[in-house]
């Protein structure tokens, strides 16, 4: 066949471009595999029952009790909200490749890039779903809770005759403080924003290994190691702490893995601190530029990668 | 017709790299065919002669080292090449978690289909390949047969003018074989191009038009079905109400005979498909 044919024939096909209905479609498809997998519900069932184990510990004060409700709750649905981005990540794109729906998927006129979004996108749905479902609920609690408390509170002071108006508006503002506040829903979006890089992290790691135990492995060492950034930062910053070498690979690193220590904010809301907008935006955009880089890096892998 | 090829394979070469313990692997040697509009053509050749390395750099599922493919016209390396693609692989497999109708909902999706003309594609795919009553199970529990059948139906999903189909018959029955062997027949006369590759070489030599034979790489006979079986030394001579005797002295009696005796046919006898592939497939492993 001449070039000519070729070019003009190529020049009459129209090009297959970037499609949201098709990355929809592949987002959809990962979120029904995950949900048929029963995922969403095992990562329900675990929270409600940390948000259970929130109430076995023994007490002293109204504001002890909902803060440790907060901190064991909001501690587990980090932790499984990592679990779960990782480990679905790390099974969907081998498993696709084993099984050969790979071949039939990019066999049509799909690009690579609009698959692997649809699949980051169908993970971080299923977390953000279970996210949602777990924050409503504990604000349900939560909010009951508070009153519950408030009362019983009250109650305590009118025996030990101490509910002057000023005790009682303190005692309301303690519970208010630690109570169900905006503070709670940025915490949890804090978490997602985590579980996104992290996922973004795993998406890149699965692109490049076609073990699925490696990806696994190696995405809780860049978490682990992404939470200690600062000691890092630290380590390379100190000149009399290490060598050449030891800076090198600090420098490496703290180029590779994500700053992760940027989405702690359960602590300060667990504790009862005001989490200002400028906090929330600056993660949100940090979140945003980690994926954006780990995304284009995934994608320059997956496009060269032999299927 | 166009007169573009359904595909072009021009001179491809594709090595495998190697690791530290294995040196790297050439898996195609300046492979080149053509696959004409409208045809069923075959390529046949042993475990590992390169066959599905082929098939996946004509989808760009693999990049060539050397050479280049093209669908219509249209470089493999451009994700439109596929958009005439229906590709069904060796032992396919699909999303368990979906019933036989949402998958193919799923693939015309990918293919940017939707609404009333994707519903009815998909059930006018499902009745051809003989899924309607299967349409609501789970893929999980389809037979090796059905999911081949539902591969195929996938691969149809987008109305596409070429098919590529790795082993169609692998691993199913012989009722479900046949079934497909009817298939690929049906699709050549609604003019659909079918590149096959299978192992089942009566059942190539009943569907194709064009047939290659590869081993180690190369592409060893390539031609017309016809043509290829035909033994170029040998004479077959067909004849009617023959007798014992006339049978004895065959030539001189054919020229002198004269009445009810008449030469029918003259031309080279054939051999089966799967001889030719086990003499080629030989002399290749030999030089």
């Amino acid at each position: 066949m001449s070039d000519a044919t070729t070019s003009s024939a190529a020049a009459k096909t129209p090009k297959v471009r970037f499609s949201p209905q098709r990355v929809w479609t592949m987002a959809m498809a990962t979120v029904t595999q995950l949900i048929r997998m029963k995922i969403l519900a095992f990562l329900v069932l675990f929270c409600l029952l940390a948000v259970g184990a929130g109430f076995a510990f023994s007490v002293i004060n109204p504001e002890q009790q909902l803060s440790l409700l907060k901190s064991v709750t909001l501690g587990a649905l980090q932790i499984f909200s990592i679990v779960i981005g990782v480990v679905s990540t790390a099974l969907l794109l081998p498993k696709d490749l084993e099984d050969r729906t790979l071949y039939t998927i990019l066999s049509k006129p799909v690009p690579r890039f609009d698959y692997l979004l649809g699949k980051l996108i169908g993970v971080l749905m299923l977390i953000g779903g279970g996210l949602i479902v777990m924050d409503a609920i504990l604000s349900l609690i939560l909010w009951m809770r508070q009153s519950l408390l408030f009362d019983e509170a009250v109650n305590h002071l009118r025996m030990e005759k101490m509910d002057s108006a000023e005790a009682v508006t303190q005692m309301r503002e303690i519970v208010a403080r630690q109570g169900l506040t905006w503070n709670l829903h940025w915490a949890v979006w804090a978490i997602f924003l985590k579980a996104t890089v992290v996922t973004t992290v795993a998406l890149l790691l699965s692109s490049i290994a076609s073990s699925t135990l490696f990806t696994i492995v190696i995405t809780f060492c860049v978490t682990i190691i992404g939470h200690g950034e600062a000691l890092i930062r630290e380590f390379f910053f100190t000149p009399n702490l290490s060598g050449m070498t030891g800076r090198a690979a600090a420098l490496l690193l703290a180029a590779i893995c994500p700053d992760l220590a940027q989405f702690d904010i359960v602590d300060s809301v667990v504790n009862g601190e005001i989490v200002p907008w400028s906090a929330v935006l600056n993660m949100t955009s940090l979140a945003a530029i980690y994926v954006t880089v780990y995304m284009f890096i995934t994608h320059l892998v997956f496009a060269e990668k032999e299927l | 017709m166009s007169d573009t090829p359904a595909v072009s394979v021009n001179h491809l070469t594709k090595v495998f790299k190697g690791t530290l313990v294995k040196g790297a692997f050439r898996a195609v040697h300046d492979l080149s065919l053509t696959v004409k509009a409208g045809e069923v053509y075959g390529l046949i050749g042993p475990n590992g002669s390169g066959k599905s390395t082929t098939m996946k750099v004509i989808l760009g599922l693999l990049k060539p080292t050397e050479g280049d493919t093209s669908i219509f016209g249209v470089p493999s390396t451009e994700v439109a090449s596929r958009s005439d693609v229906g590709f069904l692989p060796e032992n396919p497999y699909f999303y368990k978690h979906l019933n036989g109708r949402e998958t193919l909902h799923f693939y015309g999706s990918l293919c940017g289909m939707r609404g009333a003309k994707l519903k009815e594609r998909a059930s006018e795919m499902l009745a051809l390949t003989g899924l309607e009553d299967a349409a609501t199970r789970r893929v999980g529990g389809y037979s090796k047969g059905m999911l081949q059948r539902l591969g195929l139906a996938q691969a149809l999903i987008h109305e596409p003018r070429l098919l590529v189909l790795d082993e169609p018959t692998a691993g199913v029955d012989p009722a479900g074989s046949r079934k497909i062997r009817d298939l690929i027949i049906e699709f050549r006369s609604r003019g659909i191009t079918v590149l096959v590759t299978s192992h089942l070489l009566e059942q190539m030599q009943e569907v194709c038009d064009r047939v290659g034979i590869m081993a180690h790489g190369r592409m060893v006979r390539e031609g017309r079905l016809e043509d290829l079986i035909a033994v170029e030394n040998q004479t077959e001579m067909v004849i009617e109400n023959a007798s014992p005797a006339l049978l004895a002295q065959i030539d001189a009696l054919v020229k002198a005979a004269g009445s009810d005796t008449r030469l029918l046919r003259s031309g080279h006898p054939r051999t089966t498909l799967e001889r030719l592939f086990l003499e080629a497939t030989n002399e290749a492993k030999k030089s």
